[in-house]
């Protein structure tokens, strides 16, 4: 028994040693699990825990003193006998981990003990928070660290509670605003609503005259329904049916067309303004909490009745304001094909846009504040492009619009084109209630911030330019098909041939150029002769004036080797010694590096690291690398002074 | 205990040694109170405690920040964590803000030994502030020729209101509250006065301990000191016991101090009595014959006498004293790190070994000891070592400060102990309240959430 124990406590302590004998920053999981174990069951061992511990904290070694804290808190949180002892010694152990004594600062590796510092200051505030209250030492050492030394503790706790203090107010600001636009609701709750009547009833106007003046088509139905009872076959009937559907699309004519452009208008204005509106004041009153409930409630019904009655007006809107839908169609499909469209089919009118002068790109800019209908007018524009490529008909005023206005891409971002409200960001009437953590409901994003996001970003085509090919004759017959730009690499620059190959006009040019010149060019050669000569005589000078100067330059440097070489022989008598040394440090340091490299230990942490900082202040700061260069710095001036009187030295 | 009540029931135990035990009992458990907490409203180290003498009630602080403060030990003022700690404010602070408060740090707050209607404060702005407690009123103050170290009352007088003020100055001075002026000025340290105590049985007895390492006594009565304790002359051992004195301490006081100064009492004819004394009994202990300044016998032994004057009781300053409780003993602490036990009949030094590691050196300190004198607290360093006073040997250690402990005082009524210190805490220790089974009582309640426990998770 006495025998097992005896094992067991050196278990214990080997444990402990195994565990904080490593370089890791984290104790061995397992180990740890196993001095848990060992000691949970015998108060002797968890004693002797405590006293190894704290030795182990007196180590002169950072690491050490980590390993042993962490295993330290591992049994401080866990076990009462293990904080009474350990409480016992508190200042010790405190001025051990925090090194707060100026006479027992921290020992070696600085960077393991900084950690072990603010590792401690944590523990500190975790233990005191959790078990102050029966132990005064862990207050004192607490109140003494942080009032007195004025370390900075995490302060999670306080922390914890000014986020939630935070938390509260802000709920209590979005409260307030609620209420508030409650209150501004209440007071435009009417304006609201005629304003969403008027547009339901200018549709519904619209409408009718859509389909009034398609009066004969309800006629033609009735008569097909008499027919139908004629079709047996269910197959047959169905099929008649979609056909008749087909037909009964209102065909978007040149008479209907202002109706038209006036029911997607209003269109647009109901599923952009009124219905999101409306959306975002259910989701406000939903969310508003006010004494009065049955004026909320009422307001509400009320306005989810108008969310109905819009949406019933844009459902009939999309099924017999036939066209409707076909231009949403039509957008949709801009989506997807607006490049092809671009690329192939309205390449020819884009450049003819281009080439009406007014740069459309440019215009872009200026274009943006444009009001709104200019998006409906693109999209018909672009009707009018796919289909009708003339684009000659109706008023000049309207052409001449269109020729000024831009060309966009379509987005989304049309659906605001112009309008110059701030958004607000979280109303989307969607309830995103902390999923992602805190909504703020009244974060409004700016009018200003929406056009910066809607500034368009266009990748720069290049237009493409068909390479002409060299077209040069071959000697094998046939012309060169080379595409360069500029220069054929075997038939020189490109220049505009004939069917044969023989440079057209151009080249042609410069042979008449060449003959005019060939009249000038006997003066020319004259002139230049002359020129010439006179040249090479001034060079010649200037030439015999430099070999001079060269000459006396060189007896110059002949001198200054000379001394030069004496000096050098007079250094190299006192420093050969010296650079063998250097050798020999140098070859050492590579060994120990190495070794260094092969295995991380306790005591490699203490040797201090050798950057490449360390290594030059090495080379460069030691008392012979400084001599030589004072050597080196007065020998300059002394050369300078004997480059300018070589005689006298 | 309870077998001990029974016997004390039955008349078995006499009151005196049952009280004794439990007190020893207690004394022996003291430790840091987890339950009583002293909320220090210092700025600055604690230089000075004292609970006063008449209730045993309000503990007077002072600290270097200029302030001073009372607190009520027995009645909390506000309870933490469900009641289990109690918090001691502060009933009345006077610091820098008051108009009349001091400029300087406090090096000394002391009751008026009567009742608790007047403290006195030494500053090192060179004043003695007398004050009215209900009102914190000064009501008189002195100004002494340089800083004060410490001031003291004798708790016995019933003929004087002198306050003995150890300053700078090489002079003790004794401020007499009653006329408003300085009464004595007693001159024969070679530096300033770190210390000053009146003894514990008599009146008239003033004992000095000055920077020059010399402790010496003086007889308020008639001029110059008449004793210089002398370390280098010792006697080993305590003496045996006086029968008396266990029993009633009156009566051995009065006896044991008979010899040298009980004669003192009787204002005829001391000095000879004194020597005649001397010189039968206790030729054979020590050789010194009591120093008295009497003309006469410097004329008849200048150089002994003045060889006599220059004995020092300590190498370097002398930084604490404390005599026991029944006025025999001395304590004192020296900045050579030396704790030294006289026998102030024989002013001899007792050569207790007290296992003293170090005393800081540049302050005063104020020892403390227990009512029967048999356990002495000593402030060493960061920790208050308690040592045994007859054999030296260290009974317990208390850490709880992060800097130097100052000051401690015991109280006599509740056997707790408060120490001061440079990390201004003032903290109590006190023998453990709660058994075991009261604390699990206590959590049963459901006031602690049983927090303190093992907590295994693996």
């Amino acid at each position: 028994m006495m025998m097992e124990e005896e094992r067991e406590k050196v278990v214990v302590v080997g444990l402990i040693e195994k565990a904080t004998n490593s370089t890791a920053a984290e104790v061995d999981p397992r180990i740890l699990k196993a001095i848990k174990s060992v000691v949970r069951y015998s108060d002797s061992e968890l004693r002797l825990a405590a006293q190894t511990l704290m030795n182990l904290m007196k180590r002169d070694h950072s690491q050490v003193r980590y390993l042993a804290l962490l295993i330290i808190d591992e049994l401080f949180m866990r076990s009462k006998l293990f904080r009474t002892l350990l409480v016992e010694n508190l200042d010790q152990l405190l001025t051990l981990s925090v090194g707060f004594r100026r006479n027992l600062p921290l020992p070696a590796p600085p960077s393991v003990a900084s950690v072990l510092r603010s590792k401690a200051i944590e523990f500190l505030e975790k233990w005191n928070v959790s078990y102050g209250l029966y132990y005064r030492q862990l207050r004192l050492g607490f109140d003494h660290l942080k009032n007195t030394l004025c370390f900075q503790f995490p302060n999670l706790q306080a922390n914890a509670a000014r986020i939630q203090q935070e938390r509260r107010e802000r709920e209590v600001r979005t409260k307030e605003i609620l209420v508030k636009k409650f209150d501004t609701l209440m007071e435009t709750f009417s304006s609201i609503k005629d304003e969403v009547q008027s547009t339901i009833d200018e549709i519904g106007e619209c409408l009718e005259i859509v389909t009034a003046s398609d009066e004969p088509m309800p006629v033609g139905l009735l008569l097909d329904d008499d027919e139908m009872e004629e079709f047996r076959g269910s197959e047959l009937r169905q099929i008649r049916l979609d056909s008749l559907k087909e037909g009964d699309k209102v065909q978007e004519t040149s008479d209907n067309k202002v109706v038209f452009d006036a029911l997607r208008e209003l269109y647009k204005l109901l599923v952009t303004k009124h219905l999101v509106s409306v959306q975002e004041w259910i989701s406000v009153l939903t969310r508003v909490e006010v004494a009065d409930n049955r004026l909320r409630d009422s307001m509400l019904k009320e306005f989810i009745d108008i969310r109905n009655r819009l949406k019933s007006v844009k459902k009939k809107c999309e099924e017999s304001g036939c066209s409707l839908p076909d231009t949403r169609n039509n957008e949709e499909e801009n989506i997807w094909e607006e490049g092809t469209i671009e690329s192939f089919e309205n390449r020819s009118s884009v450049l003819n846009y281009q080439s009406d002068g007014s740069s459309i790109a440019s215009a872009s800019v200026k274009v943006k504040n444009k009001p709104f209908e200019s998006r409906n007018k693109e999209a018909d524009i672009n009707e009018k492009l796919d289909c009708e490529d003339s684009g000659t008909d109706s008023d000049p005023l309207r052409s001449k619009l269109l020729a000024e206005a831009p060309l966009m891409k379509w987005g989304s971002f049309l659906d605001n084109w112009g309008s110059n409200r701030d958004f607000l960001a979280n109303q989307r009437g969607l309830e995103l209630e902390g999923h992602w953590g805190r909504i703020d409901y009244d974060a409004v994003i700016p009018a200003k911030k929406i056009a910066e996001l809607n500034v368009q970003a266009t990748l720069y085509k290049e237009d493409p330019v068909e390479i002409q090919p060299c077209r040069a004759p071959l000697s094998k017959g046939g012309l060169c098909q080379r595409r360069d730009l500029r220069v054929c690499p075997f038939h020189g620059p490109v220049i505009p041939r004939d069917d044969e190959g023989k440079p057209s006009k151009q080249a042609s040019l410069t042979e008449e150029m060449a003959s005019e010149l060939e009249t000038n060019l006997m003066n020319h050669l004259a002139k230049q002769a002359v020129n010439n000569v006179r040249d090479r005589d001034k060079e010649e000078e200037k030439k015999r004036e430099h070999d001079k100067q060269a000459l006396k330059r060189a007896k110059l440097a002949k001198v200054r080797e000379h001394n030069d070489a004496v000096l050098r022989d007079a250094a190299l008598a006192s420093t050969s010694r010296s650079s063998a040394i250097r050798e020999d440090v140098e070859t050492a340091g590579g060994e120990r590096y190495s070794a260094r490299n092969k295995k991380q230990t306790l005591a490699s942490m203490l040797k201090k690291k050798v950057t490449s900082k360390d290594r030059l202040v090495q080379r460069l700061l030691n008392t012979r690398a400084r001599d030589a260069t004072e050597r080196q710095l007065t020998q300059g001036e002394d050369a300078k002074y004997r480059e300018a009187f070589p005689n006298q030295w | 205990m309870w077998k001990e009540i029974r016997e004390r029931e039955s008349g078995k135990l006499r009151p005196n040694s049952f009280s004794n035990r439990i007190r020893s009992n207690r004394n022996s458990s003291i430790q840091l109170s987890n339950y009583k907490e002293i909320v220090s409203p210092h700025r600055g180290a604690v230089n000075s405690l004292q609970v006063d003498l008449t209730e045993g009630r309000y503990l007077l602080s002072g600290a270097s920040d200029a302030s001073v403060a009372i607190y009520d030990v027995q009645r909390a003022t506000d309870y933490e964590g469900g009641g289990l700690l109690a918090k001691h404010k502060s009933l009345v602070t006077i610091d820098k803000q008051h108009e009349h408060g001091h400029k300087y740090a406090i090096s000394s707050a002391i009751w008026y030994p009567i009742d608790t209607g007047l403290f006195i404060t030494g500053s090192y702005d060179h004043h003695i502030n007398i004050w009215d407690t209900n009102t914190t009123q000064m009501v008189m103050n002195f100004k002494m020729p340089g800083k004060v170290y410490r001031t003291a009352m004798s708790s016995l007088a019933t003929s004087h209101m002198l306050i003995a003020s150890g300053t700078e100055d090489v002079q003790v001075r004794l401020c007499d509250i009653a006329s408003g002026a300085f009464s004595h000025t007693l001159s024969g340290h070679r530096d300033g006065v770190m210390t000053v105590e009146w003894s514990t049985s008599s009146e008239w007895v003033l004992v000095t301990g000055g920077c020059d390492g010399a402790i010496r006594f003086w007889d308020i009565r008639r001029a110059g000191c008449f004793r210089v304790l002398n370390q280098s002359h010792s006697q080993l051992g305590r003496r045996p016991p006086l029968l008396q004195r266990a029993a009633t301490n009156k009566v051995s006081t009065s006896k044991s101090l008979s010899k040298g100064q009980s004669s003192s009492v009787k204002p005829r004819a001391p000095q000879r009595k004194m020597a005649h004394g001397n010189g039968s009994k206790q030729s054979a202990a020590s050789k010194i014959p009591n120093l008295v300044k009497s003309s006469a016998r410097q004329r008849l032994h200048p150089g002994l006498l003045s060889s006599q004057d220059r004995a020092t009781a300590h190498y370097g300053a002398v930084i604490g004293l404390k005599v026991t409780g029944d006025g025999m003993y001395l304590l004192s602490a020296g900045s050579d790190s030396r704790l030294r036990l006289w026998d102030i009949e024989s002013s001899c030094n007792t050569l207790v070994n007290f296992e003293t590691v170090r005393l800081q050196t540049g302050k005063a300190i104020q020892l403390a000891t227990t009512q029967d004198s048999a356990l002495v607290f000593v402030p060493c360093m960061t920790s208050v070592k308690v040592f045994d006073v007859w054999s030296g040997t260290t009974v317990l250690t208390f850490r709880g400060h992060y800097e130097h402990v100052n000051c401690c005082w015991y109280s006599l009524q509740d056997q707790e102990l408060y120490t001061g210190g440079n990390d201004r805490q003032i903290l109590v220790w006190s023998p453990s309240k709660w058994n075991a089974d009261e604390l699990d009582e206590w959590s049963k309640k459901g006031k602690a959430s049983a927090l303190d426990e093992d907590n295994w998770s693996d």
